[in-house]
């Protein structure tokens, strides 16, 4: 049962991001609708990542304690200054873990 | 001359690969989480292994593993893999025009790896045109795929021993790569009413504990990015048609 399960859940996966590759699909992009498509990542990305930082159990988080938030400053002006994931990541990462350890909850 | 071509598709794919370092190993906590969740809501080790092997969605797993462990009815799995999925479809239409005149063998391949990772890395209007950077993709991809499954193994063979992991805060690594990639291509007004747009909306749907919140705000956001060149250009025509006319003026 959970064999099927696994096997359908890849079949939803794969087709979520193989379907629009196909060519015999009927659907021509044009310029106004690239135009528009050229959004998709930062829209995309933002809208995953935002939530992980302000919503905690369906609740606002916007205390000042809130480590996501602090950690999620210092990663915007790393990112900002240096354009580095690695420098981004590893400073954020250290402060967040940093904030986790010694913020009392 | 073979030799040459051969090695250079190797140069590219080792140059993917590189490339998707930092995001392989910032799924490095999500995937162990995911691996060790499987385990410690029943799952057998085949099983827990095919979910990273043939799922290959982190977000998927993690919900759906919770769901099945309480034995959810199948519709209600397979509709919330689903919605989940549903941006997906978004990456797919982007791409669509770079990849869908290419044999199947690269189509299925490029669009079984196409994770949110690797759509990021290829954001830029070059990525994924010409034979070279197809094998970038690739390289970064695939390199990406075998990560999401070591991770996960890691997790399956630790996850007896683990204590839960789900509140740990695993979820910011995966928040901060894509500040890091986000971030940086803000350089436009459109970029920020886009990025701005889909924050705000994400937040509230989120708040609303809307499933389908994630990519209506993201179709919103990309039309508010849409509509702001819109208008961007017909203010660029105005002022240009205006601009004699201003000169004029006492």
């Amino acid at each position: 049962m959970n064999l099927l399960t696994i096997v359908l859940l890849a079949i939803i996966t794969f087709t979520s991001r193989y379907l629009f590759l196909d060519p015999s699909l009927p659907i021509r992009i044009g310029p106004k609708v690239g135009r528009f498509l050229s959004f998709s990542a930062p829209a995309v990305l933002t809208a995953i990542w935002v939530p992980i930082i302000f919503v905690k159990d369906s609740q606002l988080n916007l205390s000042p304690t809130n480590p996501y938030l602090l950690a999620a400053l210092v990663a915007i002006v790393v990112a900002k200054k240096t354009s580095s994931i690695y420098l981004t990541l590893s400073a954020s990462v250290v402060f967040f873990v940093l904030l986790r350890l010694y913020l009392p909850v | 001359m073979a030799f040459d071509r051969r090695s250079a598709y190797l140069y590219r794919a080792r140059q993917g690969a590189l490339d998707m370092l930092p995001l392989n190993l910032a799924v490095l906590p999500w995937g162990i989480l995911c691996g060790s969740l499987a385990i410690q809501r029943d799952f057998s080790t085949l099983e827990a292994l095919l979910m990273p092997a043939l799922v290959f969605a982190g977000a998927v797993q993690l919900i759906v593993t919770q769901l099945m462990y309480e034995q959810a009815p199948l519709v209600t799995i397979l509709f919330t893999a689903t919605v989940i999925s549903s941006r997906h479809f978004l990456y797919g239409l982007a791409l669509r025009d770079k990849l869908k005149h290419l044999p199947l063998r690269w189509r299925a391949s490029l669009g079984f790896l196409l994770t949110d990772e690797l759509f990021a890395l290829s954001g830029q209007s070059k990525s994924l045109r010409g034979k070279l950077q197809l094998v970038y993709g690739l390289g970064a991809g695939g390199s990406f795929y075998l990560c999401w499954l070591l991770w996960n193994v890691i997790g399956i063979v630790a996850g007896a021993y683990l204590p839960d992991l789900t509140n740990l805060g695993l979820d910011f690594a995966i928040a901060v790569t894509f500040i890091a990639l986000v971030i940086p291509s803000i350089v436009n007004v459109a970029m920020i009413v886009t990025v701005v747009v889909a924050a705000l909306l994400s937040v509230v749907f989120k708040l609303l504990n809307w499933e389908l919140g994630l990519v209506l705000a993201s179709v919103i956001a990309m039309y508010c990015g849409y509509l702001t060149t819109t208008i961007q250009a017909k203010l660029v025509i105005n002022t240009k048609c205006n601009g004699p006319s201003l000169e004029e003026l006492p």
